[in-house]
């Protein structure tokens, strides 16, 4: 939806660099930290609709920061992106509570919707209470 | 690198060829060493031991008999001799002298058999004062013979064979007595014909013969071949002796019946004749010769069939060897390709994900160009134009290394399969029909020779369906120098491994032997530069490893390639656990 904060975490610099790029176009905020870390970090002091989490990363992996993320309790979704291409690291990762996963490179359309389709899922949790 | 995996190859081959053949041998040497020596050496060992057994045998009978003979003679003249000396002694010369009385005696001498021709009473003066015979020799005077000087130096004589007065060949016994100092002889002429059938008439076999000799080798009697009574034998004889001589000798001139014979001579005591048993040694050792033939023949037609069988038994077992070091080598061949497609997996998958990721940017940054373009009008419509071509060749050319990686990941993922009972016939009417439209347009059939009586199997459908799917579409990328074909997909039981086996038989352009051991390897390709990754049966080779099948290839250059698959009916114990732990 246009206008929902999205925080991308990804390590590598020019891909959250581009991706932001793009998502500003389409009229997202966005937030680009590289690693689980500073993810964590950003999400303690403010508040995203959407977090696009990597799952191949240096230091805390994408499974353990989703893992932190969840302890958390925040209402945001977690969008998963991997280059693994793997169902099996993504399928882990949606039983620990991501809402979805794409797998690189994936087109930016594909990506927006996805995003649509997790700032949805999060409205409805909260509508619901 | 190649040159040398080829070189030795080609070595191994060669050492292969020879490897056979010098096994053949040395399984023959082997049998021969083991069987065949000991069979022939304790063969002829007995039969020699054997043959010189029967023949000391056969010669210990001989003598036996020549002895007998001897006896038999011995015994007839020392009868007669003594019938004489006893008529002599018990009669005097006035009983003797009166003819009827002598008759009656001559009478009773040849009561049994006809052994005396005549009997004669003759004075110290050599004339005959009785006879009773069939000549008439009441007038000769015998007193220059040499029997009579005999008989009246010795009492008792038995002469040789001599003619006489009657101009037959015969001999005579004579004793004397002395009555009222004056000396008489009693002389008997035994019968020839008689001592001829005790002596000759006993032949052994058909070359055997028997006869008499006295010291100066005057025949007694008519040998039964090459001889005559009275005439002088043509061969040296042996001096007298005691006891009984066997030689064997040779066919030469002194042996006219021109082949090897054994002679058994003995002399008798009275008179000294030698008595000759003479027989062919061919004859003589008939029976055991001809027993050592049938042993001989058979331990060498036994030796032979040893050998002939141990030919054919060595034959099929190197067949045997043979095809059990080829079955060694295509399961080492699969090892290989298994090891070599495990660690090129790995490497791909690492390969894969590196490089998504600057695929990822690429296509950001393509976005981000057309994004660019659509906030700033490129106004100058060659540039334009230029724009929109590139940016849709990057599209084409992302998408085509992302089907690369996938392709890649695919191949070396161990997906956590999904196993379900599959109806293997409507599974692959399922696919033909998904892929019919895109042969149909290259002028290609399919026919189905669909084997109702098989049983469903239980597989992964996806992973299955991948790799008839990758299957179908190289049989009909075969067919590019082509405008029409077929694919002929053919499934039936294999009883004995318990599974379906399929066959996708296409009428495409074949592969060259040559390429054929490499067609399962990762990355090769026959198709143009562009069209195929190279995976694709790659994929379908780890993916029926996997699920407990096999996959295999024939082809024939210009005719077409037959892909034949086997899938049990129930998957591998690992993958069953592996699902059932996943799940």
């Amino acid at each position: 939806m246009t206008g929902s904060k999205i925080l991308l975490v990804d390590d590598e610099i020019v891909f959250t660099k581009n991706i932001s790029k793009l998502l500003k176009y389409r009229g997202f905020k966005v937030t680009a930290v590289n690693s689980g870390d500073a993810a964590i970090q950003e999400l303690e002091k403010s508040s995203y609709d959407v977090i696009v989490l990597d799952l191949k990363m240096p230091g805390m992996d994408g499974i353990t920061t989703l893992k932190e993320i969840q302890k958390l309790g925040l209402f945001s979704q977690t969008l998963i992106l991997t280059g693994h291409g793997s169902v099996d690291s993504a399928m882990d990762a949606i039983k620990l509570g991501a809402y979805d996963y794409l797998v690189k490179p994936c087109e930016i359309d594909e990506l927006v919707n996805k995003i649509n389709g997790a700032w949805e899922r999060k409205e409805d949790i909260i509508s619901l209470g | 690198m190649n040159l040398e995996n080829n070189s030795n190859e080609v070595n191994l081959e060669e050492n292969r060829k020879k490897y056979y053949p010098r096994l053949f041998r040395k399984f023959i040497f082997l049998t021969v060493l083991c069987s065949l020596v000991p069979l022939l050496i304790v063969g002829w060992g007995i039969n020699f031991h054997y043959t010189s057994l029967s023949k000391e045998r056969v010669m210990t009978l001989l003598k036996t008999y020549v002895e007998h003979h001897r006896k038999i003679i011995e015994l007839f003249l020392s009868e007669h001799s003594s019938k004489l000396q006893l008529i002599a002694h018990s009669h005097s010369i006035e009983y003797l002298r009166q003819v009827p009385n002598l008759n009656e005696i001559f009478e009773i001498i040849n009561k049994d058999n006809w052994s005396v021709t005549d009997i004669g009473l003759i004075d110290d003066s050599g004339a005959h004062i009785a006879y009773v015979g069939p000549y008439d020799l009441m007038k000769k005077n015998y007193s220059k013979t040499l029997w009579f000087k005999e008989v009246m130096s010795k009492g008792l004589y038995i002469s040789d064979m001599f003619t006489g007065f009657r101009n037959e060949p015969h001999f005579i016994i004579a004793v004397t007595r002395t009555e009222n100092n004056k000396k008489w002889i009693l002389r008997a002429t035994i019968n020839p014909e008689v001592f001829r059938s005790l002596v000759e008439n006993v032949s052994i076999g058909k070359t055997g013969e028997v006869y008499l000799l006295n010291k100066d080798g005057i025949f007694q009697t008519t040998p039964r071949f090459h001889g005559k009574i009275m005439e002088k034998a043509s061969f040296p004889i042996e001096p007298i002796h005691e006891g009984i001589r066997v030689r064997v000798i040779e066919k030469d001139s002194y042996n006219p019946s021109n082949s090897r014979q054994i002679v058994c001579e003995t002399w008798l005591d009275t008179p000294k004749w030698l008595l000759v048993v003479k027989q062919s040694y061919k004859e003589a050792f008939y029976a055991v010769n001809h027993a050592n033939y049938a042993t001989l023949i058979f331990l060498h037609v036994s030796a032979i069939t040893i050998l002939i069988v141990a030919i054919f038994i060595t034959k099929h077992m190197i067949t045997v060897i043979q095809n059990r070091d080829k079955e060694a080598d295509q399961l080492n061949k699969q090892l290989m390709q298994a090891g070599k497609l495990a660690s090129i997996g790995e490497l791909s998958a690492g390969v894969a994900h590196e490089i998504n990721t600057p695929l990822a940017i690429i296509l950001t940054e393509r976005q981000l160009m057309i994004d660019c373009a659509s906030i700033h009008p490129i106004s100058d419509p060659d540039f334009l134009e230029q724009f929109n071509d590139s940016m849709n060749q990057i599209d084409v050319q992302i998408h085509r290394c992302k089907r690369i990686t996938q392709n890649l990941l695919r191949f070396s993922r161990r997906t956590k399969s999904v196993l379900e009972t599959i109806d293997i016939n409507h599974f692959i009417r399922e696919v033909i029909e998904l892929m019919e439209r895109e042969a149909r347009t290259n002028g290609i059939k399919f026919f189905a020779e669909l084997d109702n009586k098989i049983l469903s199997v239980v597989s992964d459908p996806s992973q299955l369906q991948q790799v008839f799917l990758n299957i179908i579409t190289n049989a009909i990328d075969a067919h590019d120098e082509k405008p029409y074909g077929s694919i002929r997909i053919k499934t039936e039981e294999d009883k004995i491994r318990e599974g379906v086996i399929m066959l996708f038989t296409d009428t495409g352009s074949g592969i060259p032997q040559e390429l054929i051991d490499k067609i399962f390897d990762p990355f090769f390709t026959t198709k143009p530069v562009g069209k195929g990754t190279g995976l694709g049966l790659s994929i379908c080779y780890s993916t029926m490893k996997n699920l407990g099948g096999s996959i295999s290839v024939s082809s024939e250059l210009g005719k077409g390639t037959t892909i034949t698959l086997f899938i049990p009916y129930k998957p591998p114990k690992e993958l069953a656990k592996d699902m059932a732990a996943s799940n």
